[in-house]
């Protein structure tokens, strides 16, 4: 069975830290309410020419499995029914710049008014304290102000800007503290305001440097250098721009892998002699089998092709509206007894989903929708 | 008045971790009010070798944060059944090989302890024909998309025949974490109803699962490469006395940015109202920043754009991260016993109702934990 059945959320994230967090909550069973306007549409479903998409996305990760309504949140009707989705709901999820939903009429304690026991996630850069709380931000900066980003690359070159993988790795928290929330509120009845800071995510992921850091130390980038195994780093092989990454874990390791590349020099200029005429995956293998971990450094199509990773449910196939078939990423997780998770719907249509929310959820009958519609409160 | 306890309490977590995914998984949840012991062999998890060392110790920096808070049980093989059954969470990163001959196999775990929420976290999971295959960070990494598409940016610019870089630490590792502990918090949500059940956790999903973006974008048709995929403009610009990060997305952004960089006759161009004009002459504009940015402070940048509301970010050293004046309102860090002298360590990175989680302790001496099972 689904874990989360009956809960539902209220979600008005956008871009993508936050929107990361309520599709791995619905693809385990959670009923997620996107909340988005013709005049405010989701990033994805506009032009993206930073990234270099011209034109809107026909699919898109992070809103999948979620249910579309259309709310103008400019105008006090539309605020008044964006309440009415959150009283019936478990969660509401935002991810504005801090003050923004409490300017909308949508803060917590405007959430609590209608909903005593709800739990709030506010997802932001910097939090919701702190005298950096109003910058503006995006991945790349979550990385930058977090440390991350210094502490990554090239030990001779500039640091390196974290992308996407910053963004979900902020909505994977955030879904680990919106559960705890949901766990608090069983055992006492409370809702909660949950502060999920980019910034401070980025920071957890280096919490030994910043360890060394208070203690006095001076951490630094190293590249694919690792403080006790080696050879440990990523090595040419055969083909253009084929890769082959290797960690040597101990003598012993050390030793098979000097059998195997029969040469007793383990320096990495040494050892890229011998990865340049191997296949990156045969060669993988071969490591593999002498208890070495090592991997071939995967394009795209190739994670999309494994099938180790589609017997897991990692990769799966959703269909498009049109019929056509691609790949996407599932909730990283197998479940002995809920081996129906992950995603159970594509991207929805802008409002797709009203007649479900608004007339069965909400109980609003036609002639009040089409007044509301008449008035671009549902636009 | 919100409720003061942290949300986990009453929570008890087994785990057994040689590796960061499984602790830090019962970090984060340990951190939330979850009781969490750490099962240990008599010469201690692996992980107390690990460097670096905080200075002038032995004391491991990497399991002094991840075990920050826990408890240390030292359990012989084959006797783990006591605490198990005290425990609402089991979280294992036990090799696959191993478990049968230590009873720590998914269904000699069902059997004894039907409602334990048992959870494997292994680098390919415990499931599938890479299940048994050996992981480490930097090889996880490199199975799940990421790894080929690092450096970007300034860095591919400046190196652009070198090997990809990976992110810095335990980065995959870590994903396998946050889904874990996510896995356990959503299969404990519906424990009354459908009892214990086994979660399988790989860190290559997890890590898979927060670089999706790729998979999107080759079913748009566009396969994703270090090269390519740098920002138009904007990106690690290189200033006088360091590097600042700077992104716009928006249009009233690049309206600041303009503002900025002091409306240069460059910039009115009116073809560059249009944001897709911008990105067409995104190599020209960035030249045109680098420029402005070479002559100017870190400090002084980022200042004034953010006034202008310019998404602009500098550079943090971890020691800047833990001195910083935000982080330190937030109260991120807290002073523990490490074994090597108090220090800050990081705390948690989200809190509750304004206020942050507290850690119980630093690092737990090995077999400090006697209580219960374990006498």
């Amino acid at each position: 069975m689904n874990p989360l059945p009956g809960i539902r959320i209220a979600d008005f994230t956008v871009h993508n830290a936050g929107p990361f967090c309520t599709p791995l909550l619905s693809q385990l069973g959670a009923e997620v309410v996107k909340i988005e306007s013709a005049m405010r549409p989701d990033a994805f479903r506009k032009p993206h020419p930073v990234y270099g998409r011209m034109g809107p996305a026909t699919f898109d990760q992070v809103a999948s499995t979620k249910l579309s309504v259309r709310i103008n949140l400019k105008k006090p009707e539309g605020v008044a029914l964006a309440k009415r989705v959150v009283a019936v709901s478990d969660v509401a999820a935002e991810s504005f710049r801090p003050g923004v939903i409490g300017r909308l009429g949508l803060g917590y304690e405007d959430l609590k008014a209608v909903k005593r026991d709800i739990i709030m996630l506010a997802v932001s850069s910097s939090g919701q304290s702190g005298p950096d709380r109003h910058f503006a931000g995006y991945a790349p900066l979550f990385g930058a102000w977090g440390g991350l980003g210094e502490m990554t690359g090239y030990a001779d070159g500039p640091p390196i800007e974290m992308r996407h993988v910053m963004d979900h790795t902020v909505g994977m928290n955030s879904a680990v503290a919106v559960m705890a929330a949901l766990h608090r509120r069983r055992a006492t009845g409370e809702g909660a305001l949950v502060d999920v800071s980019a910034r401070e995510v980025a920071s957890s992921l280096l919490g030994e440097a910043l360890l060394l850091a208070a203690a006095g130390e001076e951490p630094h980038r190293m590249g694919n250098a690792h403080p006790r195994m080696a050879p440990h780093g990523v090595y040419p092989a055969a083909g253009e721009d084929r890769w082959l990454s290797i960690a040597v874990d101990g003598e012993a390791e050390r030793q098979a892998l000097r059998e195997i590349t029969g040469s007793a020099d383990l320096s990495d200029e040494a050892l890229s002699v011998w990865t340049r005429t191997q296949d990156a995956n045969a060669a993988a293998e071969c490591l593999q089998a002498a208890g070495i971990a090592a991997h071939a450094s995967w394009t795209t199509p190739e994670i999309a092709a494994d099938p180790h990773l589609r017997e897991r449910h990692a990769i799966v196939e959703v269909a498009e509206p049109d019929g056509k078939r691609r790949a996407a990423v599932g909730v990283p997780m197998r479940l002995s007894k809920g081996p129906e998770i992950g995603i159970h719907r594509g991207t929805p249509k802008l409002g797709e989903h009203e007649d479900y929310v608004y007339g069965e959820l909400l109980g609003m009958g036609r002639e009040e929708r089409t007044a509301l519609e008449e008035a671009e409160v549902i636009y | 008045m919100p409720d003061s306890s942290p949300p986990l309490s009453g929570l008890r977590i087994a785990v057994r971790a040689s590796g960061v995914a499984a602790a830090y998984a019962a970090r984060l949840l340990s951190t939330m009010g979850a009781e969490a012991i750490l099962l240990e062999p008599a010469e201690g998890s692996p992980l107390r070798c690990e460097p670096p060392f905080l200075p002038g110790s032995e004391v491991s920096a990497l399991f002094a944060y991840l075990a920050a808070g826990m408890r240390s049980a030292v359990v012989p093989d084959g006797g783990f059944g006591g605490l198990l059954s005290e425990a609402d969470v089991f979280i294992d990163d036990t090799p696959l090989a191993e478990r049968e001959a230590l009873g720590l196999d998914e269904a000699t775990v069902a059997r004894r302890h039907p409602d334990l929420i048992h959870v494997s976290v292994l680098p390919f999971g415990a499931h599938g024909p890479k299940a048994h295959w050996k992981g480490t960070d930097i090889t996880v990494l490199h199975a799940s998309g990421e790894g080929y598409l690092l450096p970007n940016g300034l860095s591919c610019e400046l190196f652009p025949g070198r090997p990809p870089v990976k992110v810095y630490g335990h980065f995959a590792e870590l994903q396998g974490s946050i889904a874990a502990a996510l896995g356990a918090l959503s299969a404990l949500w519906v424990r009354p109803e459908a009892g214990g059940q086994y979660v399988d956790v790989a860190s290559q999903d997890a890590a898979l699962a927060v670089g999706a973006f790729a998979i999107q974008r080759l079913g748009d048709g566009s396969v994703e490469h270090r090269v390519e995929r740098s920002f138009r403009y904007g990106g690690v610009i290189p200033c006088a006395d360091g590097y600042v990060e700077l992104l716009t997305l928006e249009q009233r952004q690049w309206h600041g940015l303009v503002e900025l960089l002091g409306k240069p006759d460059w910039s009115q161009d009116p073809a560059l109202e249009d944001s897709l004009e911008r990105s067409r002459q995104g190599p020209v504009i960035n030249r045109h920043i680098r420029e402005w940015a070479s002559s100017r402070k870190v400090e002084d940048i980022v200042r004034e754009g953010q006034k202008l509301s310019v998404p602009l970010a500098k550079y943090y050293t971890p020691a800047e991260v833990v001195r910083d004046p935000h982080e330190q309102v937030r109260g991120l860090f807290q002073p523990v016993e490490t074994g090597a002298g108090v220090f800050d360590m990081l705390v948690s990175p989200f809190q509750f109702d304004g206020a942050p989680f507290a850690l119980r302790g630093g690092p737990p001496a090995l077999g400090d934990y006697t209580g219960g099972a374990a006498r």
